[in-house]
């Protein structure tokens, strides 16, 4: 049986562009993530439009833009219309991503990509999987399954593993963490034993990585410096992926009483941030075991963030008095908060910035990265402003007679359906798009207070509190007034930019336009790039290559200098196909596979000796296939009986004995000893009888007995046989 | 690996391990301690591990000391009712048992704190006592989770979970072993309610379902008339000034009624003077995990909690419960509603408050979930005149008793439906009263006539089903290049691994398996003082013929490498059965021809070939064995010859060994292969398979 197998990469190879392969098996084909960069690169799309329609499934690897950023845009625009295969906490969390993508676009510019129906409209394509949880695919694809399995890296992210028939077993794995964070288990990739294809996320093939803890204290250094300073710290991170292991992580810092960071504020700034926090806290189930235990143990939520103020607007930021924390998306630094605190903060030197992903290159934060701060960078502003003067006159006019229009539109009983942009902007709000913005949740349980309140009018006594010298000053107070100079010092901000905080609220009714312009900004602010984004490095991506052996390898997703580390170490490991595709290109990964079914009688199988070796058994079949017999064959289950012949025990031909397992020395050392032989291991030989008797491992993997003739050669050999299963 | 397993009807099991056993420990007509052993192929399941919540300590124990508990592979807990999970930590850390555990989330969650909880307020001895706070502690470790429609494999033993519907994280189990499917579907519910989905129908269709019969044949009243009924009830008694006692237990079912109460009191404010307390510190703490695994609820609720939280109630109010101290600032002094637990009234508040209560017919008790014989709250719905107190005292009872069923419990209905979809061939009821099981196995035995078989075993009863399957094989690699035709030979490693067999070539082995062939080499060195001629001699009347490589190194039987050097003769081979049996024989040669003095003469080689002057002589020797003095001729020329038995002749030629007696075929094969054996016995030993072709020298 041959199996037609085609990997046509729409993006994500030879470079750093984000995931999104088209995988054919034989008539089905899978669209493998549907990722989109932070410029919202259109020439992919075109790529994309080409197959859309030919797409059977599309499998989801991780909650970020990165993974499945134009899938909007693919249902809402190109018609994209196969079930869409995602965990929960990828569909949960995607849906957040993109809420939040999209609201930090509208609210600098004329966003018109995809709209939250599109977003909408595509998650309700998802179907929402758990973890080893089987699918088969239906019509052209019978006999497909796939299965998500845990990939560390973000909530709910998956490495894919799709099965076809005849045992073959494709890993899709575009990003991984072997490694136990705070939040999420590491993968167990190494598990997949022997895929017949890999398709591997390799950016991190020659990456050396820091220990965790030597990053964790630079990123814990870095805040209590500028904190101690009176600087602000901006973190720039993800909407709902890796935010959280940042958030749970300071969080516990907060907490941690001689971390001297009680003082200061520690903020969550997104579109959605409420949102993500209330999902996180409803998957602790997806969660690391140690959560998970400490919440069965303690019951107190590990997302119930206590130090983390949720924030939704910029203002909500400039609000909070004194040094401060933000952690706010997007980590790229091109849209979002993260990008208009970055504006407002980069031109002072106490302030820090601390960037936690290696975005795609050309993105500001790549850029930081690779390039330092300190210097002056040209950006291009965008923002929102109110209507003024004769614009709102025209505005309103427009709108007037927008109105009339619809008005006239009824009267001739013509639907006003077509949502009109207005409206879209109240759903927001209302709920439809479950992003309600509930800032005050009701403290003191779930249960009514046994006290009984009167009805009296509410009133709150301040309590001023006051020592000798009269009321008590908080140096706190007065800072606000720093900031705001702060803020004024940016000349080319007019002083309207604050509004911004209310557009947030308003923006449907407040007539606004979008304006950009091009501004010098010198950086001046400390850029520190902390690795925070929970891939593998590069030597344990290596290790996972050789611990699976796959058959074939295809590097995705890197550059060439990575790609050419991962094809050496496959060569050295003995794999032969390692394809490196680049953007366009098709890899043909067909293999020839012989496969077929038989079953084995009962007389058969009574005359097997079977022999462990691992968790497998193994026995020697030496069979005759038996005469058909036609008559049974049709009364029994016509889907399976339909090909398989049945294997009769057959007389032996001679044949070589086959030892199978591999001889561990140290093992056969401590059976050896058990057997009283003294055995001394050194330098790859094993030893006993004061030298006479060796074995030994040789190079290509072979084991030799060495020894004079003695009754003790014999023992040893028997020992050593009993570490194989002879068949 | 696929089976087609058939309706194992057949009384003796063809093989041992065709037979599937399933025996109750507990739960076997009769409700609580749930404990089923499953047994098939060599695996022991067990299913779910709980106490009887009528008896106690020792006695509440399934029937655990009839199987070894180190020989259970792996402990599936439906849900974390204590009928279900309750012997879990004594079953963990008394005794032997090391298999593996598993739960969901939500179960594994709530069931540490209604253990624990059941631990401060059973009232007796520590002597009695099954485990400690602290037994349960160490045993939270060893239980792992899983998640809804997570597929696990345990030794070769799949399962995966369903929603069940009958509490927060209940689960219905699918076991596949060996390709024999399994549904255990714990307790549940086809109904959906305020925050619970309704059971899930598994897609694939179970060889075998054991099930519930809690409610045997009776048939749940509708969800909107059991409630309105409920508030109807609790309003009257309120509202002729009583107190009203629902005995719930503290987790499960409580919940839907807090959630029903709750909005019932907000939409008739008339009550709102009226206090709703819900006497359990244990919901408090669980309420977290309720808020938290809002996954496993149904859709209606997962759209609500964005918005706000429904477990945050509004009228109800918690009372501080402290084990057997009574209850904190509870002024007890007119109308209220009180949910207390535990649910069957065996002891602690909701007994004690029955107990002040039920003299006054203005209160009502009314019980809500199912009663297990011999509880209270089963005793009184026969309405008595009086009741025994804890201490022992008579009471009259004179308020009034009511039963309402909120026990997420599958009905006739929902049974029924289930089995009409799932189409199971067994069905085996557990998890009922006696009459119950036997009243719902008659019906469901005539609504599916003949469809399926319904078993109600007893307790400790093992019920022996037998399932066989045809053992199904993946040939794969170089072996699968040509489709298989009738007669041919096949030969190749069988792997076997969690009942899935294939069938490889010994080179494909690595290639499609992580196990590796590997090579063995010898090398035995041994004394050697004697004369090399006379080696040689004597090697090659042993082995026929030499393969000389050089002066000192030779072949033999194509395999083994004998190096004679000083006074050391060194013997190397590729390790295998056969060749290590030549060198064995070398040795032994090598051994005597030391043994032996010099001879002065060199001997001349032996014809390493077969002696045909030697063979006739021995085959008419053979012949007159076998057949008789007279049946051959004496002497014959050439390599004809003929053997005659009763007048048959059979005619021989021993240049190409063939044999033919045309009257006679038997007597042909016997000559046949007598003469082959004979040959081979005499012709020099060939070299075994497998060995590398004679290297160039």
């Amino acid at each position: 049986m041959t199996s037609i197998i085609k990997l046509h990469c729409l993006s994500g190879a030879g470079e750093e562009t984000p995931p999104c392969y088209v995988l054919q098996i034989d008539e089905f084909k899978f669209l493998l993530d549907c990722g989109w960069d932070e410029k919202f690169d259109m020439v992919f799309i075109k790529e994309l439009k080409r197959h859309v329609n030919s797409i059977d499934a599309v499998l989801i690897s991780h909650s970020d833009p990165l993974h499945l950023g134009a899938l909007p845009y693919a249902v809402g625009k190109l018609g994209l219309s196969c079930p869409i295969y995602a965990t929960l906490p990828v569909y949960k969390m995607g849906q957040m991503f993109m809420y939040d993508l999209y609201q930090a676009h509208k609210n600098v510019s004329e966003f018109d990509l995809f709209t939250l129906d599109d977003v909408d409209m595509a998650f309700d394509r998802i179907v929402q999987l758990k973890y080893n949880q089987s699918i088969e695919m239906k019509g052209k694809g019978l006999g497909l399954r796939i299965t998500p399995l845990p990939a560390g890296h973000s909530l709910g992210g998956t490495i894919w593993r799709i099965s076809a028939p005849g045992e073959e077993d494709i890993v899709y794995a575009p990003d991984f963490n072997h490694k136990k964070e705070r939040h999420l288990n590491g993968c167990d990739i190494e598990r997949l034993m022997r895929p017949s294809l890999m398709l591997l996320g390799a950016m991190n093939a020659d990456y050396v990585q820091q220990r965790r803890r030597l990053r964790d204290e630079k990123l814990m250094t870095t805040i209590l410096t500028t904190l101690r300073g009176g600087g602000c710290v901006l973190v720039c991170t993800d909407t709902a992926g890796r935010v959280l292991e940042l958030a749970h992580m300071l969080d516990q810092l907060w907490r941690n009483k001689d971390s001297g960071l009680v003082a200061y504020s520690l903020l969550l700034l997104s579109n959605v941030s409420y949102n993500v926090v209330e999902f996180a806290k409803s998957q602790i189930e997806w969660m690391s075991d140690k959560l998970t235990r400490a919440f069965e143990g303690a019951r107190s939520n590990p997302f119930a963030l206590r130090h983390v103020q949720l924030c939704h607007s910029a203002g909500d930021v400039t609000r909070t008095p004194g040094p401060k924390v933000v952690l706010a998306s997007f980590p790229d630094l091109e849209a979002g908060f993260a990008r208009d605190l970055f504006l407002q903060w980069a031109p002072h030197s106490h302030n820090s910035i601390v960037l936690t992903a290696r975005t795609s290159p050309g993105t500001l934060a790549r850029d930081l990265i690779d390039n330092g701060g300190d210097r002056v960078i040209e950006l291009v502003v965008r923002r929102r402003v109110k209507l003024e003067g004769a614009e709102l006159e025209e505005f309103l006019q427009q709108q007037r007679m927008n109105v009339t229009n619809t008005v006239r539109e009824e009267v001739a009983g013509i639907s006003s359906d077509s949502d009109s942009e207005d409206e879209l902007e109240m759903c927001v709000v209302t709920g439809r798009h479950d992003i309600p913005v509930r800032l005050e949740t009701r403290l003191g349980g779930c249960f009514k207070s046994n006290k009984r309140h009167h009805a009296i009018y509410p009133f709150h006594e301040e309590r001023t509190r006051a020592d000798d010298y009269g009321e008590i000053i908080k140096p706190e107070d007065y800072r606000l007034a720093e900031i705001v100079d702060a803020e004024g010092e940016i000349r080319d901000v007019p002083p309207t930019a604050p509004i911004k905080q209310e557009q947030d609220e308003e923006m449907s009714e407040v007539p606004s336009k979008c304006v950009s312009s091009v501004r010098q900004v010198h950086v001046k602010a400390h850029v520190e790039y902390i690795e925070l984004e929970g891939r593998c490095d590069g030597e344990s991506l290596l290790r996972v290559v050789s611990q699976t052996k796959p058959w074939a390898v295809v590097g995705l997703r890197a550059s060439e200098a990575a790609l050419h580390t991962l094809k050496k170490h496959c060569e050295s490991e003995g794999i032969e196909k390692v394809f490196l595709p680049s953007v366009g290109e098709t890899v043909d990964a067909t293999t020839e596979s012989h496969i077929y079914q038989v079953k084995l009688t009962d007389g058969l199988m009574r005359g097997l000796v079977w022999r462990q070796a691992g968790d497998a058994e193994l026995a020697w079949l030496s069979a005759v296939v038996a005469p058909r017999t036609h008559a049974r064959e049709s009364d029994a289950a016509p889907e399976e009986g339909g090909g398989a012949v049945s294997l009769e025990a057959g007389a032996g031909r001679p044949r070589a004995a086959a030892f199978v397992n591999t001889v561990r020395l140290h093992e056969l050392r401590a059976a050896l000893a058990r057997a009283g032989l003294q055995p001394d291991l050194g330098a790859g030989t094993l030893t006993c009888c004061s030298g006479t008797l060796a074995v030994r491992r040789m190079e290509n993997g072979q084991v030799s007995l060495e020894g004079v003739l003695s009754e003790e050669y014999y023992k040893v050999r028997e020992l050593l046989y009993e570490q194989f299963a002879i068949v | 690996m696929t089976t087609n397993p058939r309706k194992g009807t057949d009384p003796v099991p063809a093989e041992e391990s065709d037979q599937l056993t399933i025996r109750p420990l507990g739960a076997g007509q009769e409700v609580g301690r749930s404990c089923i052993m499953l047994e098939f192929k060599g695996k022991k399941i067990m299913l779910d591990c709980g106490i009887h919540p009528g008896l106690s300590g020792m006695d509440a124990l399934p029937f655990i000391d009839l199987i070894e508990a180190d020989e259970v592979d792996l402990l599936l807990v439906s849900h974390f009712h204590l009928d279900h999970s309750g012997a879990l930590p004594w079953f963990l850390t008394k005794t032997s048992f090391k298999g593996r555990v598993f739960m969901t989330h939500a179960t594994k969650a709530i069931y540490r704190w209604l253990v624990s909880d059941y631990i401060k307020v059973s009232n007796i001895s520590t002597e009695q006592m099954l485990y400690t706070e602290s037994d349960l502690e160490n045993s939270m470790d060893r239980i792992e989770t899983i998640n809804f429609h997570e597929e696990r494999d345990v030794r070769g033993v799949k399962f995966w979970a369903y929603n069940a519907g009958h509490v927060l994280g209940a689960a219905m189990f699918m076991i596949e072993i060996a390709g024999v499917k399994i549904l255990y579907t714990g307790d549940f519910s086809r109904q959906e309610d305020r925050h619970l989905m309704a059971a899930e129908i598994p897609t694939v269709h179970p060889d075998v379902l054991i099930t519930e019969s809690t409610y045997g044949t009776h048939i749940h009243e509708k969800r909107e008339e059991r409630e309105s009924r409920f508030t109807g009830l609790v309003s009257d008694i309120v509202g002729r000034g009583g107190r009203c006692l629902i005995p719930v237990f503290a987790l499960g079912r409580a919940q839907e009624l807090l959630l029903i109460l709750d909005e019932y009191w907000s939409l008739h404010p008339e009550l709102q003077d009226i206090p709703i307390y819900y006497a359990s510190s244990l919901a408090k703490k669980c309420m977290a995990v309720y808020q938290t695994y809002v996954n496993a609820m149904n859709d209606r609720i997962r759209r609500q909690i964005a918005i706000n939280n429904p477990f945050v109630f509004r009228h109800i109010s918690n009372l501080k419960v402290y084990a057997n101290k009574g209850i904190d600032h509870f002024e007890d002094i007119g109308p209220c509603v009180i949910m207390a637990s535990p649910g069957m009234m065996q002891s602690g508040l909701s007994r004690e408050l029955f107990e002040s209560w039920c003299t006054d017919p203005k209160n009502g008790v009314i019980i809500a979930g199912y009663c297990v014989e011999g509880t209270l709250a089963k005793t009184i719905l026969s309405e008595p005149d009086e009741i025994t107190t804890m201490s022992g005292q008579k009471l009259p009872l004179r308020m009034s008793v009511d039963y309402i069923s909120f026990s997420a419990h599958t009905d006739y209905q929902q049974t029924s439906e289930f089995i009409n979809i799932l189409k199971p061939p067994h069905v085996v009821l557990v998890h009922g009263e006696q009459n119950e099981m036997s009243r719902l196995r008659a019906a469901l035995e005539r609504e599916h006539r003949g469809a399926i078989l319904v078993h109600t075993p007893r307790n400790t009863q093992p019920l022996a089903l037998c399932f066989r399957g045809d053992t199904t094989a993946k040939v794969m690699g170089s072996l699968a290049v040509d489709p298989p035709k009738e007669g041919q030979e096949l030969q190749g490693i069988l792997v076997k691994r969690n009942f899935n067999y294939h069938i490889l070539a010994p080179a494909d082995l690595n290639k499609y398996t992580e196990l590796v062939q590997s090579e063995v080499t010898q090398r035995q060195s041994l004394q050697y003082a004697g004369s090399v001629p006379l080696l040689r001699h004597v090697l090659m009347q042993l082995a026929g013929h030499i393969d000389f490589l050089s002066e000192t190194r030779w072949r033999l039987y194509s395999c083994i490498e004998l190096t004679i050097e000083s006074s050391t003769i060194v013997l190397e081979w590729r390790a295998g059965p056969v060749a290590d049996m030549y060198a064995d024989a070398l040795v032994g040669a090598a051994l005597s021809a030391a043994a032996l003095a010099a001879p002065a003469a060199t001997h001349p080689p032996l014809a390493p070939k077969l002696d045909r002057m030697h063979f006739k002589e021995c085959v008419i020797e053979m012949f007159q064995d076998m057949f008789g003095e007279d049946s051959v001729p004496k002497m014959f020329k050439g390599d004809k010859l003929y053997v005659t038995v009763d007048d048959k002749r059979a005619d021989i030629d021993l240049q190409s060994m063939e044999v033919r007696c045309p009257e006679e075929p038997s007597l042909a094969s016997c000559v046949r292969s007598a003469l082959q054996h004979l040959h081979a016995a005499l012709s020099p030993v060939r070299p075994p398979p497998g060995a590398p072709p004679p290297a160039d020298s």
